[in-house]
């Protein structure tokens, strides 16, 4: 479909719920929408165009606009753009009617937006909290502008979350929020009936580090691409690539043909090694330590290649809007075509080992069921969208650094269990064997030095832009609208595992109690991106300034 | 001193520890993990990531400690019997790094909880956590010495 088939489709359809539409980029379509038409549309695009939900944006605009607006993102992937739903509502009483009950995934959204700005969404099936702590007081909405960042109310332990009420004649087993085989904190509550799962209900958000006011008041454009990259210490470099995507979209910055291929080297080591790690935790999640034991060995080799490369195991501090810090030079090829291929046999023997593991498959296959539907529905991304048969990855459909230029495979799987996911996984990895060592052959060709682009003039304000990065576990997704003082006005994140959680109370219902570590972990869950909220907003001409004075009152009582 | 002579004296046997994340990145959690795996094996010097506080001997913290983890991780350093050592692995958990005074961030663990001592690193290396925990264990000489603040010196660490 082209945007002048949706745009008329649209039009037909809502009448006068239609208010406009512009193009402010050229992948994306912009269209306003009245509050009351706003389910409809969602029906129209949801159910009967192709195109995918992303995410909802909730941004406190009454400096400028004199409204709070919900933008609703979606994506048609095999025509390569965007399109977005502006919502205004009300600058004293925002209330816009809820999407949830025509897309399951837009549940944690509506959520998000009311936490954090106080937007109420009508119908909403499930009001509870989502982000904030227990004991943070009601009406209390830190995304707003007046809300200063450094601000702790006191506490209100009467708003502690209210869990499901458990249904007859089951036994609640409680999974968190601290357990064994997780990494991070997070807590779900089993109601189960002998071993089976009946229903799980799910509190999350410990990792939630608010780190938007931070930004209000002291971040500028510069600096937040190193923030971005502390959202997550997996797939750090991926939110890193997405944020300078942003500007260099919003502000129309070209990025040398070398630094393209410099991020893209370095986004497929990162895949190579998120993958070998996931393998590895999935395989201690069902007590088998020896593929835990041997991918890190594997992996091992790549982190040092990583630090030979930026200086950095991890957090690699490698780029800035217009390009990468640092070249990689032709002698240091031929060592990383050597660990790519060390890297790529060791590779094929786990893979040998893994695909005709009758205990593995035992354990795998038929568990945590999700179908084409229900990802659609969900808006599942990634490894568990691929696991389904959904033809979907942001470095084909969006495509972004230098992957136009190199050949690889979408792999796919149709068995929509946890098996196809770890398939899916050791597939692809081999896909970015190739990817990396087609760059390292462009690097010899390309000149060496120019890495970056000088830019010289400020960041526009008021520009837009979504960009939308294939990540290890999925399509991370970033949403910008820039502001004046060299800041974003409003910022968003959205990454993988943000879709791909809520599903779980589909996948595990029915389950075995001692199968939901594993389902969980299949989806690669990573809960510090989920529970990130970076969203830098300005805070209008309210700059603060922090004296020498402060600065050393701060370093002696952090000593 | 008192420390290290407790230590030595507590310590002599194979050292459990309990790792808990309290909104850290994930960096510093998975440098932990890397540190059991074959490159660098602490399981050697008896050292073993215990899945529960009160099978524990010493607490590893990572992140920097979350309005909503902050319950949690007090109840958490509760169940781990005495006597008992706290590190904290990474600049989130040392000083709150980035974020130190968000609103739902306390901004370093030792706000909360005493700290004994402290590997900094935005994620810390393996070899940085191996060195750390060996330190603290007196099987490694300090590298660095303690030096007089505005405030006072700083102290060898805090026992309760």
């Amino acid at each position: 479909m082209t945007k002048q088939d949706i745009l008329s489709l649209l039009k037909a359809k809502l009448g006068a719920g239609f208010m406009g539409s512009t193009e402010p980029i050229h992948d994306q379509l912009w269209v306003e929408v009245k509050p009351e038409a706003v389910v409809q549309a969602v029906e129209i695009l949801h159910r009967q165009t192709p195109a995918r939900y992303l995410v909802s944006v909730g941004s406190d605009e009454r400096d400028i606009k004199k409204r709070f607006a919900v933008y609703h993102l979606f994506t048609f992937d095999k025509d390569h753009f965007f399109i977005t739903l502006d919502v205004t509502a009300d600058p004293h009483t925002p209330r816009i009617p809820s999407i949830t009950n025509v897309i399951a995934g837009a549940n944690w959204s509506e959520r998000e937006i009311r936490d954090l700005l106080g937007i109420q969404f009508e119908n909403h099936p499930d009001p509870r909290r989502l982000i904030l702590a227990d004991d943070w007081p009601a009406e209390v909405y830190p995304l707003r502008k007046e809300f200063d960042y450094s601000q702790k109310p006191e506490s209100h332990p009467e708003q502690a979350y209210k869990f499901k009420d458990n249904p007859p004649g089951t036994t609640v087993v409680a999974m968190g929020p601290y357990f064994p085989v997780f990494e991070e904190a997070t807590y779900f509550r089993l109601y189960v009936e002998g071993e089976k799962v009946v229903d799980v209900d799910y509190r999350g958000f410990y990792a939630h580090r608010g780190i938007e006011k931070l930004g209000d008041q002291t971040l500028t454009y510069n600096q937040i691409p190193f923030m971005a990259e502390r959202i997550c210490g997996i797939c750090g470099f991926v939110h890193n690539v997405s944020f300078c995507k942003l500007v260099e979209h919003a502000a129309d910055i070209k990025v040398p043909r070398r630094a393209d291929f410099i991020r893209t080297i370095m986004l497929e080591l990162e895949r190579i090694h998120s993958h070998a790690l996931w393998l590895g935790v999935a395989g201690h999640i069902i007590g088998f330590d020896t593929v835990l034991m041997q991918t890190w060995r594997m992996r091992e080799p790549i982190m040092w290649l990583c630090e030979k490369i930026t200086g950095n195991r991890k957090t690699y501090g490698m780029n800035l809007i217009g390009g990468v810090r640092r070249d990689i030079p032709r002698t240091l090829v031929p060592e990383i075509r050597t660990k790519m291929n060390n890297m790529e046999k060791e590779w094929l023997a786990v893979l040998d080992a893994v695909k005709d593991d009758t205990t593995l498959r035992m354990r795998l296959e038929k568990v945590g069921i999700l179908n084409k539907e229900g990802c659609h529905e969900w808006a599942a991304v990634g490894p568990v969208a691929r696991a389904a048969d959904l033809d979907m990855d942001a470095r084909k459909d969006h495509p972004y650094c230098a992957y136009d230029a190199v050949d690889f495979k979408v792999i796919t799987a149709d068995s929509n269990d946890v098996w196809g996911r770890t398939v899916v996984r050791i597939l692809e990895t081999l896909e970015s064997f190739k990817i990396v060592n087609q760059s390292l052959d462009a690097l010899m060709e390309l000149p060496e030095g120019d890495i970056i682009t000088e830019i010289r003039q400020d960041i526009p304000a008021g520009r837009i832009a979504i960009s939308a990065v294939e990540a290890p576990r999925g399509e991370d997704v970033h949403f910008l609208l820039t502001g004046g003082n060299n800041r974003p006005e409003r910022w968003r994140v959205r990454c993988p595992t943000y879709p791909n959680l809520p599903t779980i109370p589909d996948m595990v219902r029915g389950e075995q109690v001692a199968d939901v570590p594993i389902i969980v972990g299949s989806i690669d869950p990573c809960f510090s991106c989920t529970e990130r909220m970076e969203v830098v907003d300005v805070d209008s001409g309210k700059i603060r300034i922090y004296g020498q004075e402060e600065l050393s009152s701060w370093t002696a009582k952090h000593s | 001193m008192f420390l290290k002579k407790l230590c030595a004296k507590a310590f002599t046997k194979s050292l459990w520890i309990y790792h808990i994340n309290t909104g850290s990145c994930n960096g510093c959690d998975i440098e932990i993990v890397d540190v059991i795996t074959p490159y660098y094996d602490a399981e050697r010097f008896g050292i073993k990531l215990a899945g529960s506080p009160r099978h524990a001997d010493i607490m590893l913290v990572s992140g920097p400690v979350t309005r909503q983890a902050l319950p949690s991780l007090k109840r958490a350093y509760d169940a781990i019997p005495d006597p008992k050592l706290v590190i904290v692995v990474g600049s989130c958990g040392c000083g709150g790094n980035l974020w130190f005074d968000t609103y739902n961030v306390t901004g370093g663990v030792d706000k909360v909880i005493p700290v004994n001592f402290y590997i900094p690193g935005c994620p810390p290396r393996p070899e940085a956590i191996l060195y750390g925990v060996a330190v603290a264990l007196g099987l490694a000489p300090k590298k660095v010495q303690a030096e007089a603040t505005a405030e006072g010196p700083i102290r060898e660490g805090m026992w309760k």
